[in-house]
């Protein structure tokens, strides 16, 4: 099986579907003569030309609105946001025109819009964010978030085979360093969670970048603590959420994202409302503060989610 | 240490009936550190079946909480203590681990106290006491309540392992392990479908214990005789329109039974170990089912003394005052002799248990027609309808005989059969 970067294993699907589904293409900001900002689609418009790989002005709206139509007609647009935060200019068409143009028209809308989201790179606030609960938050569409090379490839296919408006969330921060053995070939991983490692003690639930982290955090503690990568914000994975926490009666959340009303913060309502009985300890959560991502790097990794504040909090809940 | 203006109260396990010596706190309503009123009900105690309410003695701040939750001890003992006056708080001997006691709001504005009480006062406001100390009326985790539930683990008794000796998930399950005795055969996992209803209420367990420990103290037998209740039928028909009577025949059934203990007085007795003891008075215990509740027994002091009609006046309120669980400890205590009267639901007969430490228990059941052979006035023999009974008698073998029990059951049963309003 060959070994792949989390990028190449997003060039890797994306250039399948390509090759697959004549009604797939692929536009975005300086994704065609370019390759991408971050080179995700470097080569494509040499083997599918330029009708297929378009590059765009720099207009999100226009972007997002243009596929909506194409989506409408037949097509299967792919949508690169050179950076998720700029995804708020395509709000409305998103939001508004593909996440509910099914329920008032019967119509639907398969789009991928790829947002390379985080920060862990002195980026600042404009290139650092993880805008994942935006979408969480409006009815139609659903939003995929994977964390290894072998998810972000099988979630991209999925994502593009799928009737609906999809917001695909691609880590910067994993690019090039997360390497994982991928399937050649075209398949498909389901839109649930993955257990990244088993345990017995303690649930760590999380998703992207995060689920390294997480993983990092726990590998020396003296105890057995479950990391479960949710892969999947919506649909989320209820039932292997819920199965984790009764295993391990306690649980903590990392959210790479501002805080406030983060993909986090429905897992930790769903745990209240459906887990109570199993619960040893609070509902722990970590995430970054409800502040903007700071350009200077101590300051950056002050405010996101640290292995150590990951490891602490773990301890905490242990001991609890 | 108590700043000089204050005082401490205790709060003491009150005798809560002539006969109680003994009361389980089944719930704190107040923690340390609460405010509390004079007379504010601060926790409660539960005496046989009947639960009361403690109120406090003062007015003050509950520094102590002496007794856990689950706890049975002697009346007298003391379950807490209140500080009255301005400290309002009693901090305990620094540094020994019992920082349970609270800190009411406030409580450090008072004159100035020594360092190490506030020390003391803030290690209270944010830590539990240390693991060998248990948590007095702590709060436990939803799975380890639920696991506890399930596995009848009483989590009084449990060590916690966790942060200031919290009990956590797997202490529960160690705990419940240590409490399995070593199977004799390996149980399969097939279990019939049905719905689990949890731990058995206190109700129900305190009526186990009871009957358990009179059927491992007493020499139960059981002694049946036929009845023919064409009288007492006819006099609850009677009675109908204009008294109290006629929903049951048991009050006229426990007139009968009282003035056939008159003739019979060794079974209106107590027998405690080796002490036999006859009684003058009948105290007639009644079993009043409380559906699925259960079932509780009120006693009706010197029943003797009543008619039939005030017999169902008392009856009727007692089971009324049971069934809204306004019983005193008094009032379930104290019986020298019980009646059962489950036929009203259809029953033949049964074999009751005897309500120690009395020697017998009389046991009513349906009432139903039956064709019998009576012999008339001429001295043929005849089939007759009658609505006939089967009287059961549970008795103590230790302290009766056979005999005894059926003399006293043929006296009842002649007066039944004889009844005209009185016996």
């Amino acid at each position: 099986m060959p070994t792949m970067t989390y990028l190449e294993a997003i060039s890797d699907a994306l250039r399948e579907q390509l090759r697959a589904d004549e009604r797939v293409f692929v536009m975005g900001e300086d994704v065609s003569a370019f390759g991408g900002a971050f080179k995700v689609t470097d080569g494509f418009v040499e083997e599918f030309g330029e009708q297929r790989v378009i590059d765009t002005p720099l207009a999100e709206a226009a972007i997002i609105g243009t596929a909506v139509g194409a989506a409408v007609v037949g097509m299967r647009p792919v949508c690169e946001m050179q950076f998720a935060d700029f995804v708020a200019c395509g709000f409305d068409q998103l939001v508004n025109v593909a996440g509910k143009a099914h329920y008032r028209f019967g119509l639907a809308v398969p789009i991928v819009v790829r947002l390379p989201s985080g920060g862990g790179f002195s980026g600042g606030p404009f290139h650092s964010q993880n805008p994942e609960a935006w979408f969480m938050h409006a009815p139609g569409i659903k939003v995929l978030a994977p964390s290894i090379a072998e998810d972000a490839k099988g979630l991209l296919t999925a994502a593009i085979r799928d009737p609906n408006p999809v917001v695909f969330l691609e880590h910067k921060h994993l690019y090039r360093r997360v390497k994982g053995e991928v399937p050649p070939g075209i398949y498909e991983t389901p839109m649930t969670a993955r257990v990244a490692r088993e345990g017995s003690d303690l649930t760590v639930i999380a998703y992207g970048a995060m689920v390294h982290a997480a993983l990092e955090a726990t590998e020396q503690l003296d105890a057995s603590v479950e990391v479960l990568d949710l892969r999947s914000l919506v649909p989320l994975d209820e039932a292997a959420i819920l199965a984790s926490v009764a295993k391990t009666s306690k649980v903590l959340i990392v959210d790479e994202a501002n805080e406030t009303c983060a993909a986090g913060a429905q897992v930790a309502a769903l745990i209240a409302e459906r887990a109570f009985e199993q619960l040893d300890g609070p509902i722990r959560r970590v995430a970054t503060p409800d502040v903007p991502i700071p350009f200077s790097p101590p300051l950056e990794q002050a405010v996101l989610p640290s292995v150590d504040r990951i490891r602490d909090a773990c301890r905490d809940l242990l001991d609890y | 240490m108590p700043a000089e203006t204050s005082s401490t109260t205790d709060v003491v396990m009150p005798q809560l009936g002539v006969s109680v010596v003994e009361g389980t706190v089944i719930r704190w309503l107040k923690q340390p550190g609460d405010h509390v009123d004079a007379d504010e009900p601060i926790c409660e105690v539960d005496t046989d079946k009947i639960v009361t309410d403690i109120p406090s003695p003062t007015t003050g701040t509950l520094t102590e909480i002496l007794v856990n939750q689950g706890t049975t001890v002697e009346v007298g003992t003391v379950l807490a203590r209140i500080t009255s006056g301005s400290a309002g708080l009693r901090a305990g001997p620094v540094g020994s681990g019992r920082a349970h006691t609270g800190l009411a709001a406030g409580a450090r504005a008072s004159s100035p106290p020594p360092a190490r009480s506030a020390e003391a006062a803030d290690a209270g406001a944010s830590h539990a006491p240390s693991p060998s100390m248990p948590v007095a009326g702590a709060y436990h985790s939803p799975v380890v309540q639920r696991l506890a539930d399930e596995r009848g683990v009483d989590l009084t008794g449990v060590v916690g392992t966790g942060r200031s000796g919290r009990v956590r998930k797997q202490d529960v399950l160690a705990a419940a392990r240590a409490s399995e005795d070593r199977p004799l055969h390996t149980e399969s996992p097939y279990r019939p479908d049905g719905e689990a209803r949890g731990q058995l209420s206190r109700m129900r367990r305190a009526i186990g214990a009871h009957m358990k420990r009179s059927l491992d103290t007493a020499a139960t037998c059981t002694t049946w005789m036929e009845a023919d209740m064409s009288r007492v039928e006819a006099a609850r028909r009677g009675a109908k329109a204009s008294s109290l009577l006629g929903v049951t025949p048991l009050p006229i059934v426990a007139r009968a039974a009282m003035d056939a203990l008159a003739e019979h007085p060794a079974l209106n007795a107590t027998l405690e170990g080796e002490r036999y003891t006859r009684h003058d008075a009948v105290h007639l215990g009644v079993a009043v089912s409380l559906g699925e509740d259960g079932l509780i027994v009120p006693v009706i002091r010197d029943a003797h003394t009543l008619t039939v009609e005030q017999l169902g006046i008392a009856i009727r309120e007692l089971a009324r005052r049971a069934r809204k669980q306004q019983l005193t400890p008094d009032e379930v205590t104290g019986g020298t002799f019980t009646v059962t009267n489950p036929g009203q639901f259809g029953s033949l007969m049964a074999t009751p248990v005897i309500n120690q430490p009395q020697v017998a228990i009389l046991d009513l059941e349906a009432v139903v027609k039956r064709a019998i052979v009576i012999e008339d006035d001429d001295g043929n023999d005849v089939i007759e309808i009658r609505p006939q009974t089967i009287l059961g008698l549970s008795w103590d073998h230790r302290a009766l005989d056979g005999a005894q029990a059926a003399q006293f059951l043929g006296a009842l049963r002649r007066r039944l059969e004889s009844w005209n309003g009185r016996s």
